[in-house]
C-alpha cells in the first residue's frame, strides 16, 4: 500500500502543483489518490478540532480517503493516547501531540519525525512552507536531533490584560511592563472603581512560572537534561514572595482558589481589573457582550530583572510510529495545516489561535486582532517568538505534572500566609525531589 | 412519654444523618436542573430547567447509555449463568486441586485493574476486540465471575445437604436438584450477587476508557467527555450522573427484599 501511495503521490505532485489547493485536487483516471484508504484521526475536543470537523468532507471528496475522526475530552484523549502510543499501536494514523506530553511522546520516539516528509517534494506541496510555523510553537515538538515531530495547530500564549484600563490611565499609568510596574499599578488602582486590582487563576504551576523565570529562577536546573528541582533557589523564593503578595493584597476575596472560568467571568464583567493570563481567555474581554469590551487593555506578560518569559503552550498534529499509512497521514496533515485552510478557518470561522506567521502578519488578521486599540496580534507574535529561546523545556519533561502540583500547593500556602515563601518553597523542593526520584529520574 | 421523646430524637438524628449521606446526590440532582449560566452560583434558589437533560440527547450520550445497559446486563447474566453452577460444584464436590481452582479464579481480583491494562489492551488489539461491546462484556465477565463464584459458593455451602439428599431420593438428578431445590433456596444470594455484578460493570470507568473509543463507549466515560478544556460542563455532568444512577436505583428497589436477605444471610445462626 505504501509503495502504491508513493507512486500516486508522485504522480499527483507532478500534476501541476494541484495539491497546493487543498480540497481541490482532482480525481485521476476516475480514481482518487487515497481511494480505499481509511485514516483514523484523533484530537482532544477544542475549538480548532471541532471546526475542522466541518472541513473534513472536503478532504474526503478531494482524495477519496475516509476519515474516522474523533474528539474526546482532554483527559480521556491523553489517557487513551498514552496507552496507544506506548504500545506502538497502529490504530491511529494522525494524532494530536499534547503539549504537556510532548517530551514523553517525542522523546520516546513514539511519533514519527516529519523531516523526510517535509523535505520530499513528492509528499509536500510546493509553497506549503514548514518554516512559516512560529519557532516558539514548534519548539516543543523537536526531538534531540532537532527533527520536527508535529505540526502545531495552536499556540496559546501567556500575556496580560486589564478589564478597566481606563482606571489605570486615570492614575497616570499604562499597562505595566515590569514586575515593579505591576506592583506600583496594583497599589494605585486597588479598589478604584470598586474593584480589586489583580487576579490570577489557581493553576499556579502555569501562572507563577513567568514570575519565577523573570526573577532568574527555573523549575529545574537545566531541563530536559538535568531535572534537579530548583524551587528553593533565592530567585524562586523572591518570585513566590512577590507573586503571593500581589494576589493576597490586591486580589478579590477567595482569590487563592479561583479557577480560570471564575477569573474569566470576573474579567468580562469588569469585577476585577488586571490579570496575567492566556491570550485565548483575555481576548474574550473585547467581545461585544462583555462589560469590559470598551475599557479593556492588553500587553505582553510583565518582565522581571532577568527578562520576559511568556508561557507558550502548543499542540500539534503528529503521526504515530505504529501507523501503517504514514504517507496518507502526512497528506491529511499538510491539508489540515495548509495556509489556505488556516486562512479559511480564520476568515470563515474567526479562529485566531493560528500558528503560521504569514497569517498572523496578514492585514486582515492584524485588523481583527486590534482589540480596543491594542495590537494583540503583535503581542501574540512577540510572545510566541520569545518561547523559541527554549525556556518552556521545563514543561514538557515527563515528571512535570507532579512538580506542577507541588508548585500549586506552595503558592496557595504563601497566598493564605500559612507559610512564608521560603518555608513553602523549601517544602516544595523536598517534595519535588521525592517525586522525581520516585519517577526513576537519575539526578 | 419519655420513650416517645427518645423516638423523636432518634428520628431527627437519623434524618440528619440521612440528609448528610445523601447530600452529594441531592447536590448533583439540583445541579442537573440549574441553567448553565447559574451552575456555579452560590444561591440555593434558581430557575429550574431541563436544558441539561435535553442537551444530553443530542450528542453521543444516548448511545453510550445503551452501551452501558447492554454490557452490564449481558455480562451480569453471563456471569450468573457460568458462575453459579461453578460455585455449586466448588461448594459440593470434592476433586483434586479444588481449593487451588477456587484460588486461581480469584486471581483476577488480586491486583488493581491497571495491572491488567497492557495485557488486555494488546490482546484486544490482536483479537480485534477493541471498541466492541463483545470485548467489554468479556472483560466484565472475567472480573464478575470471580465475584459470583466466591459469593455463591458460600451461599450454597449454607444450604442444608439433607434437602438435596431428599431430592435425590425422590428421583432428582444433580441438575434437577440444583435447579429445583438449591437455586430457589439461594434466590436472595443470587439477587445480591447479581446486583453487585451489575453495579461493578455499570460503574466501570477504567477498562471502558482504555478499551473503547467511540462505538462501545459507556456512560461513565461519556460523562467525563463533558470535562472540556475550555471549561467543565457541570450541568451536563450532573444530568448524566443522575441518569446513570437511575437504573441502579430502580434495579436495587426491584430486588431490595431479596437483596437485604442475601446480604444478611449467615449473619445469624439459626
Amino acid at each position: 500500500m505504501a509503495a502504491k501511495l508513493n507512486r500516486r503521490l508522485m504522480l499527483a505532485g507532478s500534476a501541476g502543483g494541484l495539491l497546493t489547493l487543498p480540497g481541490k485536487a482532482p480525481a485521476q483516471g476516475g480514481r482518487k489518490r487515497l481511494d480505499g484508504v481509511t485514516l483514523n484521526v484523533s484530537c482532544w475536543n477544542y475549538t480548532y478540532p471541532k471546526l475542522l470537523t466541518e472541513y473534513i468532507p472536503e478532504f474526503e471528496a478531494a482524495t477519496g480517503a475516509k476519515v474516522n475522526y474523533e474528539t474526546p475530552s482532554f483527559p480521556i484523549y491523553n489517557q487513551r493516547m498514552d496507552v496507544e502510543l506506548s504500545t506502538g499501536s497502529s490504530a491511529y494514523d494522525v494524532v494530536n501531540v499534547t503539549f504537556i506530553y510532548s517530551g514523553r511522546w517525542v522523546g520516546s520516539g513514539w511519533v514519527t519525525p516529519l523531516e523526510d516528509f517535509i523535505n520530499d517534494p513528492t509528499k509536500t506541496p510546493a509553497g506549503w512552507d514548514a518554516s512559516d510555523f512560529l519557532s516558539g510553537a514548534t519548539a516543543a515538538f523537536k526531538n534531540k536531533k532537532g527533527q520536527l515531530c508535529a505540526i502545531p495547530w495552536i499556540a496559546d500564549v501567556f500575556m496580560a490584560g486589564a478589564s478597566r484600563y481606563d482606571l489605570i490611565q486615570k492614575e497616570g499609568l499604562t499597562m505595566p511592563n515590569t514586575f515593579a510596574e505591576v506592583e506600583t499599578m496594583a497599589k494605585a488602582i486597588h479598589k478604584k472603581g470598586g474593584i480589586p486590582a489583580m487576579v490570577s487563576e489557581n493553576h499556579y504551576g502555569w501562572t507563577y512560572i513567568p514570575w519565577l523565570q523573570g526573577m532568574g529562577g527555573n523549575v529545574f536546573k537545566a531541563p530536559p537534561d538535568d531535572l534537579t528541582p530548583t524551587l528553593d533557589s533565592p530567585e524562586a523564593i523572591a518570585a513566590a514572595d512577590l507573586f503571593g503578595k500581589l494576589i493576597r493584597e490586591y486580589g478579590p476575596d477567595g482569590a487563592v482558589s479561583m479557577t480560570y472560568e471564575q477569573v474569566l467571568a470576573m474579567l468580562k464583567q469588569a469585577r476585577v481589573n488586571y490579570s496575567p493570563n492566556n491570550q485565548t481567555f483575555l481576548a474574550q474581554m473585547a467581545q461585544k457582550e462583555a462589560k469590559s469590551a470598551a475599557t479593556c487593555g492588553f500587553s505582553m506578560c510583565p518582565a522581571g530583572p532577568a527578562g520576559r518569559f511568556p508561557g507558550v503552550a502548543a499542540h500539534g498534529w503528529g503521526i504515530p510510529t505504529g501507523s501503517k499509512q504514514k504517507d496518507a497521514a502526512w497528506e491529511f496533515i499538510t491539508w489540515a495545516m495548509s495556509k489556505e485552510l488556516s486562512m479559511r478557518m480564520f476568515t470563515e470561522k474567526k479562529y485566531t489561535a493560528v500558528t503560521r506567521r504569514s497569517i498572523i502578519e496578514s492585514p486582515s488578521f492584524k485588523d481583527s486582532q486590534n482589540l480596543n486599540g491594542f495590537d494583540v496580534a503583535k503581542i501574540y507574535l512577540d510572545s510566541i517568538e520569545q518561547a523559541g529561546r527554549g525556556y518552556m523545556a521545563y514543561r514538557t519533561v515527563p515528571v512535570f505534572p507532579q512538580i506542577d502540583r507541588e508548585i500549586d500547593t506552595a503558592i496557595q500556602s504563601i497566598i493564605t500566609q500559612q507559610k512564608t515563601a521560603a518555608e513553602a518553597m523549601k517544602t516544595a523542593q523536598q517534595n519535588a525531589l521525592t517525586e522525581i526520584k520516585r519517577a526513576g529520574v537519575k539526578l | 412519654m419519655r420513650r416517645k421523646r427518645h423516638t423523636w430524637t432518634s428520628n431527627i438524628v437519623a434524618a440528619v444523618l440521612l440528609l448528610l449521606l445523601l447530600s452529594p446526590l441531592l447536590w448533583m440532582l439540583q445541579l442537573s436542573f440549574r441553567p448553565a449560566d447559574d451552575v456555579i452560583a452560590e444561591q440555593l434558589l434558581f430557575r429550574p430547567t431541563l436544558e441539561n437533560y435535553t442537551a444530553l440527547w443530542t450528542g453521543t450520550f444516548p448511545q453510550s447509555f445503551i452501551n452501558s445497559v447492554i454490557t452490564s446486563g449481558v455480562s451480569t447474566v453471563l456471569s450468573l449463568l457460568l458462575g453459579v453452577p461453578a460455585a455449586y460444584t466448588l461448594a459440593r464436590f470434592r476433586f483434586r486441586g479444588d481449593r487451588h481452582v477456587a484460588l486461581w479464579i480469584l486471581a483476577t481480583r488480586m491486583a488493581p485493574p491497571i495491572a491488567f491494562t497492557i495485557p488486555f489492551f494488546l490482546a484486544f488489539k490482536f483479537a480485534g476486540l477493541s471498541d466492541t461491546l463483545t470485548g467489554l462484556i468479556l472483560i466484565y465477565l472475567t472480573f464478575n465471575l470471580a465475584l459470583v463464584i466466591w459469593t455463591m459458593r458460600s451461599f450454597f455451602a449454607g444450604v442444608p445437604r439433607s434437602l438435596e439428599e431428599a431430592a435425590w431420593i425422590d428421583g432428582c438428578g444433580i441438575w434437577g436438584t440444583f435447579l429445583r431445590v438449591v437455586i430457589p433456596l439461594s434466590t436472595p444470594g443470587l439477587a445480591a450477587t447479581g446486583i453487585l455484578c451489575f453495579i461493578l460493570s455499570w460503574n466501570d470507568f477504567f477498562f471502558a476508557l482504555i478499551l473503547t473509543r467511540t462505538k462501545a463507549m459507556t456512560s461513565p466515560v461519556a460523562i467525563v467527555n463533558f470535562m472540556q478544556y475550555e471549561g467543565w460542563e457541570w450541568g451536563k455532568i450532573a444530568a448524566g450522573g443522575t441518569l446513570v444512577m437511575l437504573p441502579v436505583v430502580i434495579f436495587t428497589l426491584l430486588v431490595r427484599t431479596w437483596l437485604v436477605r442475601g446480604l444478611m444471610a449467615g449473619a445469624v445462626k439459626e
